[in-house]
């Protein structure tokens, strides 16, 4: 039988039979593991990207020293180890020099991940080194040279410390960690501290041992450190490095789930109308080969075993496709990658041949396990019904089996019952809407009088069959409207979220004396700037008279004593929005506090508590008045605890802002520095533009998706086109050879077709506009608008496509004689 | 030996119940050659269709040798026919996708017979088609694909050959050297020969015609 088999197969290639049927495996199998390999590899390229962040693969932090014994197991476990101190301090030089630095001590092994960047004079082009400074030695933020008037060679005191300024720190990989700390930045050897004397018990410093390694031992060593840390001791991992990037990507991995879990809904309906089709079209075999005495079992094997050998040529075809696909994107796009993307192994393409199993025994076996019941008389008697129509038990088995694939393959309940809900409305309405429509007048006969009465006598003549391609149809136009729909409205939010001329910088430890100045001078040059913010550093240190744990003692995440920035406003600052409470009068003198949402929600605060705090040393206290939420991501100063201004007037504030500048006006900073040496500049300009590059690239690869979910999409409709071809060429046959008119037939058909596309495309845009509106609020986290642009597009796209691919199926009963066409059906 | 008791067959319809077999006995013996005859719609193809047990009768029964086919399910019908039964049908009923040799070494196959192919080819050879082993039915005219056919219902050397309207597709001289062919092959295999037909000079051809008008059998000699 074996011959037999492959033969069958290479024949049904030639003739076309399975054409539909393997190019939807093969996407889908592609679609799958395209998908999953280019979300596993960006993964492992963003994990490295973070791991730059955190200038190792693994960090502990605590506000004490801890074990230096911990160094030593990683050493002997093959990890590379490094430590790291920082804390605020004076730097002196000179006679009278003094400036207030936040001092960094780093061992030699220091940055274990990412580049640090040194350059032998202040303000020069920086170079990358392997190590910071050697013992005696310091480098300087490029800004301490003016502020303590030194110049490389010359020395400056750190506690008790006599230390060589070497050069000037241009970057650090970590830098990030504490950037709204204690002023420029001194960089010093690890070995040197103990000579400082600065470190006391009590004293407000950061401990860090880094670990980096392969990945595997840095999760074992982890896993041992981590049941030992004590209170106060923190792990950091990948997502401590640079959570504004995170939620885009997550967004952005979401779309893609989505568009592949699209993907395999849509080959599994091409692959069940395909597989229908040809076992249609095989009853005939069948029923030759049961007159010469194969069974049942002995059909089935020979068509299961068919299945198999077209599954696994077309599952290898599929991950040669979806290898394709990502290997594609990321040829493209690996310059502006801020790291190479590692290999993604085999896993996407073992998902992908496993869903293409799953597509083969739920969609394509039910109508060919049907070809073993087929009636042997059918070699006699043509009019033997085909026993190949679907039972309830098929579409129930396929909608199971696609809930199951989606669920596995997005991991998201609620993105797939957004969708199943979606689907189940168009199947439902669109039996309902099709049939009352398709067969709401008589049954008429061929009525070939004229083109309109030909058309909507075959729409009615063939009610139940066309109501079933119009659900098909529906369905595959929704499931695209859904992927566009989602696609726009995930791109446009980006660019709303991050529009070209978003803050790009801030500025910090502007002195009250300063303030009209600063003010004066952007305005001058013409940069556009947020509003000027008071900073006051403060201590939350008891919750309704209860105190608060001290953050050694303290549960990791859970309430305790928190250092945080205050400000005072009148008004509700820019972006925030108020979630509880009330905003408080302008000139109000109450002791009233508004506190960022999640902020209140960690500490376990809720409004109407009173809040006892620590400025300096002087107390404070304040009920909570309302809670709001803000957007972290929006580059403008954001502030856990907001004041009303005569609360906290009376305590010493430095202001912020952050603002715009373009990239040919960075020399402004240079000048700007000179002038207001004790202002701090944090320029994210090269953050957000690799945010930015990210998106751009997430865009990117959603697009390729798109476009081969949408060429899936042609397919079923295709195969739905397809699936009504014969009956159709035969009746157009027998008008031809009647005597019809090319225009009459070919106008009959496109009106049908047209008709019918019309239809589809009613159902779809409104079970596609259910569907977006559950999958943003429930799935996506975003806001629901309805797109009224969608119902056009709907309609038109069904009406044209449709129209289209049924005429183009069908023009071979006017460009053949009728007989030909006859003898082949 | 053939042995029809009662055979009856009815279908469902619209109005009731339409009769198309009423009560057919009859008995066709080993090596007898027997030609089905009557009008179009009086049953033939339905009594062929029963006798060879490719459909099951809705009353009565038809025993073949040992054999009850009424007693047996589709499955061991189909092995029954695969063992003791041939066919030749009036649309010739190839697999396009076979070659002829392939074609004509499908039902060996199926037996699971090890010569499939040696004998294929020795049937091919005696309708004369040894040329053409590798064509596709769809390169072969309508009187090759009978011949193809025939040799298909030979190849597997079956006890009795069924054939529905066998030159109903072929022009007159094409027809009768099939019918020719047919009776050739059958005398020397010994093959019990069963066929429907409206020709009735090569119903003459067969020892015995049975004729049906209106699902009765009203003559037999």
């Amino acid at each position: 039988m074996s011959v037999t088999a492959t033969r069958m197969l290479a024949r049904d290639w030639r003739g076309g039979e399975l054409g539909v049927l393997v190019m939807a495996l093969i996407l889908a199998v592609g679609v799958v593991s395209g998908i999953s390999a280019f979300t596993t590899r960006l993964q492992n390229a963003l994990e490295m990207e973070s791991h730059r962040f955190l200038a190792a693969d693994a960090v502990v932090r605590s506000g004490r020293e801890m074990p230096a014994q911990w160094l030593q197991e990683a050493g002997t476990a093959g990890l590379d180890v490094a430590t790291t101190l920082t804390f605020p301090s004076m730097v002196y030089a000179g006679e009278d020099a003094m400036q207030l630095a936040s001092i960094k001590a780093v061992s030699d092994a220091y940055p274990l991940r990412g580049e640090l960047k040194f350059s032998a004079e202040p303000f020069a082009a920086p170079s990358v080194v392997a190590s910071g400074p050697g013992r005696g030695e310091v480098w300087l933020d490029s800004r301490l040279f003016p502020l303590l008037d030194v110049a490389v060679g010359e020395l400056v005191q750190v506690g008790e410390a006599q230390l060589t300024v070497r050069g000037a720190v241009r970057g650090e990989p970590d830098q990030a960690a504490g950037m709204f700390g204690y002023g420029p930045r001194l960089l010093m050897h690890y070995d040197d501290i103990a000579a400082t004397r600065v470190i006391q018990p009590g004293s407000r410093v950061e401990f860090r041992q880094l670990y980096a390694g392969d990945s595997e031992l840095v999760a074992e060593f982890m896993a041992q450190l981590k049941p030992r840390l004590a209170p106060g001791q923190r792990l950091l991992d990948v997502s401590d490095g640079q959570p504004g990037i995170s939620r885009a990507l997550e967004r952005a991995e979401r779309f893609l789930l989505l568009a592949g879990s699209l993907g395999v809904v849509l080959a599994g309906v091409a692959i069940a109308l395909a597989a229908r089709r040809f076992s249609e079209r095989h009853n005939d075999y069948v029923a030759v080969m049961k007159s010469l005495g194969a069974t049942s079992s002995a059909i089935n094997y020979l068509y299961g075993k068919s299945l198999l050998l077209l599954g696994a040529l077309a599952t290898a075809a599929g991950c040669l496709l979806g290898w394709a696909i990502q290997a594609l994107f990321f040829t493209l796009f690996a310059e502006q990658l801020p790291v190479q993307p590692g290999p993604s192994g085999a896993q996407p393409y073992l998902v992908g041949s496993a869903t293409a199993m799953v597509c083969l025994l739920s969609f394509a076996w039910p109508p060919l396990r049907r070809l073993g019941q087929a009636s042997p008389l059918r070699v006699l008697r043509k009019d033997i019904p085909l026993l190949t129509r679907k039972s309830a038990w098929d579409y129930l088995f396929g909608l199971v089996a696609v809930s199951l694939l989606m669920l596995w393959y997005s991991g998201d309940w609620r993105l797939t019952m957004a969708l199943l809900a979606g689907l189940l409305v168009t199947v439902g309405l669109g039996f309902v809407l099709a049939m009352t429509l398709l067969k709401g007048g008589r049954l008429v006969g061929m009525s070939a009088g004229s083109i309109w009465r030909l058309a909507l006598a075959g729409l009615q003549r063939r009610g139940a069959a066309n109501a079933l391609q119009v659900v098909i149809f529906a369905m595959a136009i929704m499931l695209l409207l859904v992927l566009v729909l989602v696609r726009t409205s995930l791109v446009d939010e980006w660019q709303t979220q991050l529009p070209a001329d978003a803050p790009n910088h801030f500025m910090i430890n502007i002195g009250p004396g300063e303030v009209q100045s600063v003010d004066q001078l952007l305005r001058e040059e013409n940069i556009r700037s947020e509003a000027l913010y008071p900073m006051i550093r403060g201590r939350v240190m008891a919750v309704n008279g209860v105190d608060l744990p001290s953050p050694e003692e303290a549960e990791m995440d859970g309430p305790r004593q928190r250092e945080t920035n205050f400000t005072w406003s009148d008004t509700l600052p820019t972006g925030n929005e108020l979630v509880a409470g009330e905003w408080w009068q302008p000139d109000t003198d109450a002791a009233v506090v508004s506190l960022e949402e999640e902020f209140a929600q960690r500490m376990g605060i809720e409004v109407g508590d009173t809040l006892s705090m620590l400025v300096g040393a002087r107390p404070l206290e304040a009920t909570v008045s309302s809670l709001r939420s803000l957007d972290w991501q929006s580059m403008r100063p954001n502030f856990f605890m907001v004041f009303p201004p005569q609360v906290l007037a009376s305590y010493p504030a430095t202001f912020m802002t952050s603002f715009h500048l373009e990239p040919d006006n960075k020399v402004f900073l240079n000048h700007f520095i000179r002038e207001y040496p004790t202002v701090t500049v944090i320029e994210m300009d090269l953050v957000i533009d690799q945010i930015r590059g990210i998106i751009e690239q997430v865009s990117a690869a959603i697009e390729l998706v798109l476009a081969v979910i949408l060429a899936t999409g042609a397919l079923v409709l295709i195969a739905g086109v397809q699936a009504s071809v014969d009956e159709r060429l035969h009746e157009s046959s027998i008008l031809r050879a009647l005597g019809a008119r090319r225009r009459l037939i070919l106008g009959g058909l496109l009106i049908e077709f047209a008709a019918l596309g019309l239809f589809a495309g009613l159902l779809a845009t409104a079970a596609a506009e259910l569907s977006v509106a559950i999958l943003q609020t429930w799935a996506m986290d975003m806001q629901y608008a309805p797109s009224p642009w969608l119902w056009p597009l709907g309609l038109g796209a069904g009406m044209v496509l449709i129209a289209g691919l049924g005429v183009f199926s069908c023009r071979r009963v006017v460009s053949h004689p009728p007989v030909a066409v006859l003898r082949e059906l | 030996m053939i042995r029809a008791e009662n055979l009856q067959k009815r279908v469902p319809m619209a109005g009731g119940e339409l009769e198309i077999l009423k009560g057919i006995s009859l008995e066709i013996k080993s090596g007898e050659t027997v030609a089905i005859v009557g009008a179009s719609g009086s049953g033939k193809s339905t009594l062929l269709g029963l006798l060879a047990g490719l459909d099951e009768g809705s009353g009565g029964r038809v025993v073949i040798g040992d054999t009850d086919l009424s007693q047996l399910d589709e499955d061991g019908r189909a092995v029954f026919r695969g063992r003791e039964v041939g066919f030749v049908f009036q649309s010739f009923q190839l697999l396009p996708a076979l070659t002829a040799l392939e074609n004509v070494m499908l039902p060996l196959e199926l037996k699971g017979q090890g010569d499939a192919r040696e004998q294929a080819s020795h049937y091919l050879e005696r309708v004369e088609l040894s040329a053409r082993t590798s064509h596709y039915p769809r390169q072969l005219s309508g009187g090759e694909q009978q011949r193809v056919a025939i040799a298909r219902a030979f190849a597997a050397r079956p006890a009795i050959l069924f054939a529905d309207e066998p030159t109903g597709n072929l022009d007159t001289r094409t027809g009768a050297h099939i019918i020719d062919l047919l009776f050739e092959l059958n005398q020397q295999e010994g093959t019990t020969l069963v066929l429907v037909t409206h020709d009735l000079q090569l119903a003459q051809r067969c020892q015995r015609r049975l004729v049906l008008e209106a699902g009765e059998l009203v003559e037999g000699d």
